[in-house]
Parts: C-alpha cells; sequence; structure tokens
C-alpha cells in the first residue's frame, strides 16, 4: 500500500553567517507514515521537528534524502493539494473574518460557488466557531486562532493533516478540544502527522511515535511497543492480598480464592521515555 | 479538487504556475488587506484635502496675478503632484510590508502549504498593489477631472465677459477659448494620470524584488526610495559619463550604461507628466512607449524576484 508520508534519509543542514561547518538540523532521518494512522514526532526544542515537517512541505530543501506524500515529490506544488498544513503559533490574516479567512485558502485548493460556502459552514462548525465566523481574526483568542488554523488545514479535504505544535499556548480546554478534533480526524480516515510537546496528548491521539535528538531519529515505533519495558511482568491480580503479592505465580495457583486476569509487559510512560531518550541519553 | 487514488496510485491535479483564477484570489486578497490598512486610509484622505484645496483659492496665496489658465495649470500641477507622491510612497511602502509581514505572521507558510506556486503568490501580491494603486490614481483622476471642469467653466466665463466687455472679434474669442480648454480635462490629462501609475508600478515591482531578499520592510522601503532618487537622475549620470550621442564611447562603456538603465530604471522617461502640465498634448504612441517600458521593468523584476524567491527557505 502507498504509503501517506515517504522521508527517507533526509538531511538538511543550514549555513550559518561567520561559520565554516553547517548545522545539521537533521541527520538521516526516516520516517514512513501508513494512510488512516496519527504520527507523532516528539523531541527537545531545536531537535529539528519543526525542520523535518517544513521539509515534508516543500518550505525547506533537503539537503540529501527525500521526502514524498502519497507517493507524490514534496517539493512538486501538486504534492500540496493532499496536504493541510497548521503551524505552530499561527496568527493568519487579521483583517478577515473567519468565514472569509476558510474562503481564502478554499480558493486557493481551486473551490468555489456553493461548494466553497457548504465547506466553510461544514468547518466552522466542526471547529466550534460558526458563532465566530464573521468575527474578524483580530479578535479572536489563542484557542480560536488554533481551530480556525485547523480548519483552514482541512478546507480542501486534504488526505494528510500536519499539525506542528497544535496545541502550543492553548488552555486546557481548548487543547481537549483540539485532542477532539484530532480523534475525529482519525475517525474518518485522515492521516495526521503531528509534534507536540504534550506527550501526555501524543501518548492519548497517536498511533506510532518518532523521538527525534539532536537531529537524529533515536526511537520509533508503536506505543504498545516503545512503552513496553522486556525485562519486567506486569501482573494484574483482582482481590489480591498483600501477602499474596510476595509469591504471586505459585501462589496464585494454589489460591482458589484469587484470580489471574492478565499477565504481560508493564508500560513506562511516554514521558518517562523521551526524557530516557533525550536527556538521560549518554551518546549522541 | 481533492486527487483522485487510481489503482493505489494519486494522481493529483496539475497545479501549473500562474493560474489566473489563483492569482486573481491573491490579487484581490492583497487589495483587501491593503484597503484594511488604516495607513492607506490617511494618504487617500491627504490626497483628498489636496484636491478639494482647489475648489478654494488657496493656491493663489501670495500669487495675486495668479488668474485664468493659470489658475487651471496650477490645479493640474498640484493634483499630478500629489498623485505622484501619493502612488510613489503607497507602491513602495505597501509592497514592502507585505512578504516581511506574512513571513513574520507566518501566514506565508499556510499559503506555500496550498497548492500554490511561489510564482503565482508573488504576481498575486504584486497585482494587488497595482490593482490598489490603480483604483485610487482613478479615483483621483476623477475628482481632479471635476475640480478642473468646474473651475474651467468659471474661468471661461470671466473670460468670455471680459472679451465681451473689450469687444474682441469673434475668431480672436474662440482661439481663447481653445486656449483656456487645452488646460482644463483633457485624453493628454488622463494620459499622464496614467503615466503617473505606470511609474508607481515599476516602483512596485523593484520594492517587490527587494523584499525578496532583504530582512525588513524598513530595509527595502529605505532602499527602494534610494532606488526612486537614483532612477531620477540616472539618466544624466549616464549622459554625462557616456557623452550626449554615446559616438566616442567604447562597446564596454555603452553596456555598462545599458546595464545601469536595467538596474536602475529610467524616471525621467517618465517626465512627460511636466509638459502635459503646461497644456502640451500627450501622444498615443508615446503613451504606449512608457507602457512598454514598463512591462520590461515589470516583467523582468517579477522574474528576478521569483528567481530569489523560489530558491528561499522558511
Amino acid at each position: 500500500m502507498e504509503s501517506a508520508v515517504e522521508i527517507r534519509h533526509l538531511v538538511k543542514e543550514f549555513r550559518l553567517p561567520g561559520h565554516k561547518t553547517p548545522l545539521r538540523a537533521v541527520d538521516d532521518v526516516s520516517i514512513t507514515i501508513a494512510p488512516g494512522e496519527v504520527y507523532g514526532l516528539i523531541g527537545p526544542n531545536g531537535s529539528g521537528k519543526s525542520t523535518a515537517m517544513k521539509a515534508l512541505l516543500g518550505l525547506v530543501a533537503p539537503t540529501a534524502g527525500t521526502c514524498s506524500i502519497f507517493g507524490n515529490d514534496s517539493l512538486k506544488v501538486d504534492s500540496r493539494q493532499e496536504v493541510g498544513f497548521l503551524p505552530e503559533n499561527p496568527y493568519f490574516y487579521k483583517h478577515l473574518t473567519g468565514a472569509e479567512t476558510l474562503r481564502f485558502y478554499g480558493k486557493l485548493c481551486g473551490l468555489r460557488g456553493p461548494s466553497l460556502e457548504k465547506k466553510v459552514g461544514e468547518l466552522l462548525e466542526l471547529v466550534d466557531l460558526t458563532g465566530a465566523r464573521d468575527r474578524r481574526l483580530g479578535g479572536y483568542s489563542k484557542g480560536m486562532l488554533q481551530r480556525i488554523g485547523l480548519a483552514q488545514a482541512l478546507v480542501q479535504e486534504p488526505r494528510l493533516v500536519i499539525l506542528d505544535e497544535p496545541t502550543a499556548g492553548v488552555d486546557p480546554i481548548g487543547s481537549r478540544q483540539i485532542r477532539d478534533l484530532i480523534f475525529e480526524l482519525k475517525g474518518r480516515g485522515i492521516t495526521v502527522f503531528l509534534c507536540s510537546h504534550l506527550l501526555e496528548q501524543v501518548q492519548e491521539v497517536c498511533d506510532r511515535v518518532g523521538i527525534i535528538f539532536r537531529g537524529r531519529m533515536v526511537k520509533e515505533g508503536s506505543l504498545d511497543d516503545l512503552l513496553s519495558i522486556d525485562d519486567q511482568t506486569e501482573v494484574i491480580l483482582r482481590n489480591a492480598s498483600p501477602e499474596l503479592l510476595a509469591k504471586v505465580r505459585e501462589a496464585v495457583l494454589a489460591d482458589g480464592a484469587a484470580e489471574l486476569i492478565r499477565a504481560g509487559k508493564p508500560k513506562t510512560t511516554l514521558e518517562r521515555l523521551f526524557l530516557q531518550e533525550t536527556l538521560d541519553r549518554k551518546e549522541p | 479538487m481533492t486527487a483522485t487514488a487510481t489503482a493505489g496510485r494519486s494522481v493529483p491535479p496539475s497545479n501549473r504556475p500562474l493560474n489566473p483564477r489563483r492569482v486573481g484570489v491573491l490579487m484581490f486578497h492583497t487589495f483587501t488587506q491593503l484597503v484594511r490598512m488604516k495607513v492607506f486610509y490617511f494618504m487617500g484622505f491627504f490626497a483628498v484635502i489636496l484636491l478639494a484645496s482647489n475648489l478654494f483659492n488657496l493656491q493663489s496665496f501670495g500669487q495675486p496675478d495668479m488668474e485664468g489658465m493659470d489658475v487651471l495649470r496650477t490645479i493640474r500641477s498640484w493634483s499630478l503632484g500629489a498623485m505622484t507622491l501619493f502612488s510613489t510612497v503607497l507602491a513602495i511602502v505597501a509592497t514592502a510590508l507585505l512578504l516581511p509581514k506574512d513571513v513574520e505572521d507566518r501566514t506565508l507558510y499556510t499559503i506555500l502549504a496550498k497548492p500554490v506556486p511561489r510564482l503565482d503568490y508573488l504576481t498575486g501580491k504584486l497585482l494587488g498593489v497595482l490593482l490598489l494603486l490603480f483604483s485610487s490614481l482613478f479615483l483621483m483622476d476623477l475628482l481632479m477631472s471635476g475640480v478642473l471642469a468646474l473651475r474651467m467653466h468659471d474661468v471661461v466665463n470671466s473670460q468670455l465677459a471680459a472679451a465681451a466687455k473689450a469687444n474682441w472679434p469673434a475668431d480672436q474669442i474662440a482661439a481663447m477659448r481653445v486656449q483656456t480648454e487645452a488646460q482644463g480635462v483633457t485624453w493628454s490629462l488622463h494620459g499622464a494620470v496614467f503615466a503617473v501609475f505606470l511609474r508607481s508600478a515599476v516602483m512596485a515591482s523593484a520594492a517587490l524584488l527587494i523584499s525578496t531578499f532583504s530582512t525588513s520592510t524598513l530595509f527595502t522601503t529605505i532602499i527602494g526610495f534610494l532606488l526612486y532618487f537614483i532612477g531620477n537622475f540616472q539618466a544624466d549620470a549616464r549622459h554625462a559619463a557616456l557623452g550626449g550621442t554615446g559616438e566616442g564611447t567604447g562597446p564596454l562603456a555603452k553596456a555598462a550604461g545599458l546595464g545601469i538603465a536595467v538596474i536602475f530604471p529610467d524616471f525621467q522617461l517618465f517626465n512627460v507628466i511636466d509638459s502635459v502640465i503646461e497644456g502640451a498634448a500627450f501622444p498615443l504612441s508615446s503613451l504606449g512607449m512608457l507602457t512598454g517600458v514598463t512591462a520590461f521593468y515589470v516583467i523582468l523584476h517579477l522574474f528576478v524576484s521569483w528567481l530569489v524567491f523560489s530558491g528561499k527557505e522558511f
């Protein structure tokens, strides 16, 4: 099956004034995202997340490697027909109202007439901004701007949505609304590629996660695989007394009152894994 | 709208550059953006006051001998001067604002993340500024024409009364009337306003080019005005350096002169406006030549802007 996103050995270097050696922002990163998947890219500030996203959108040209969206080269304009993008801290045009903003982006994607108007209405309802459709964006709150940003990203019904820190600076309620919208996109079969600092949220919505640190992909996989601890076993008991915990297996088998519900590998948290792979990492 | 999937392979619609509909969307958006900026209203207000002041006798303060055709000439001069000032400042400042503002607000990301070729973005922005310049000059031309028509009516009436009192012969009165009417609303005057627009179009495209590699609005504005002043004097400099006819100068010097003329637009070509103020006719061929020169500079600036902008990373 064709991948929604295919990043192959991406390298991006920036030449800094006064420096002979270029700064390597992204170092041999490869990411494959299947259609309908929600993929989270996490990493500390300056680790190369946004640069990788920009390379995928054709906003920066790779120094080496390739990026493609549904098989189309990211450097080609046509590939962007399939993508909706919400940048970090978007401001948009303050002189436009919510409805005008969506109309503007819709027209850029070739929409017009009644179908565009219908789409504008649907999207405003989806992001819960119908009441603010005729208000200029200059008067929108941060959370409202994020939501109108998400709506503009969806205007041409893209098969892939890229979200760069979608909940940055948004209050918990706004953050929850955006999380629900991501679930909604997932339900519609739309592929989501997001990067966020809110690890709990990433853990909640993503199917797979990649951890990027100093430009390199240090860990990648499904959440279930990543969060499993191989050398430990988790035992969940119901009605177990404290004494019973000392001799788990034999006691459970011997003790007829206790019930062995599940035996498997206990999970760490995404946050713990993130810190272990970044700050506690000994080698680059 | 969205891509169609055939046999597992997506076939997105072709997004060729210079799609008229997409460029039109960006043009009208830029026009709306600039119209909703208060700085434009202030400048428009300034221009309206200047033109409206011609309804009164403000321009003849300190010049009590000014009457008849001189009054009409002054109205033309003031009006075209105000239009030149307004259009030049607006062309440079408005264009200088557009690109850095889009980068700063990250709205550029959301536009370029849509299927929008960079050439379409630049063309739409430039055409939006040109539409604004054309619309505002058109309105100012209408206002000026109205004021001039009213004033000419008064002047002709007073001249006819004075001539009748002095018992001038009919042919002399008719000749005076023709001469006075030449100072009123003429096609040459509208042509001069169009020349003002053409000059501002060159400035706008030059400002767009500067803003593609500039890092700030201030830098673009300063370089834009510098370019405007150099453009007004470069012909004189070339003339002095290469000689009047160019005879006796080597091919290298001629090429250098041509290079300077390409880099710095020769704004003296647009000075036909001065002779129109004096009542001279503005032949259609001259207007055609000016339009051609403007098209050359605008297309050249747009092309170089696209070369710089297409390789730019955000």
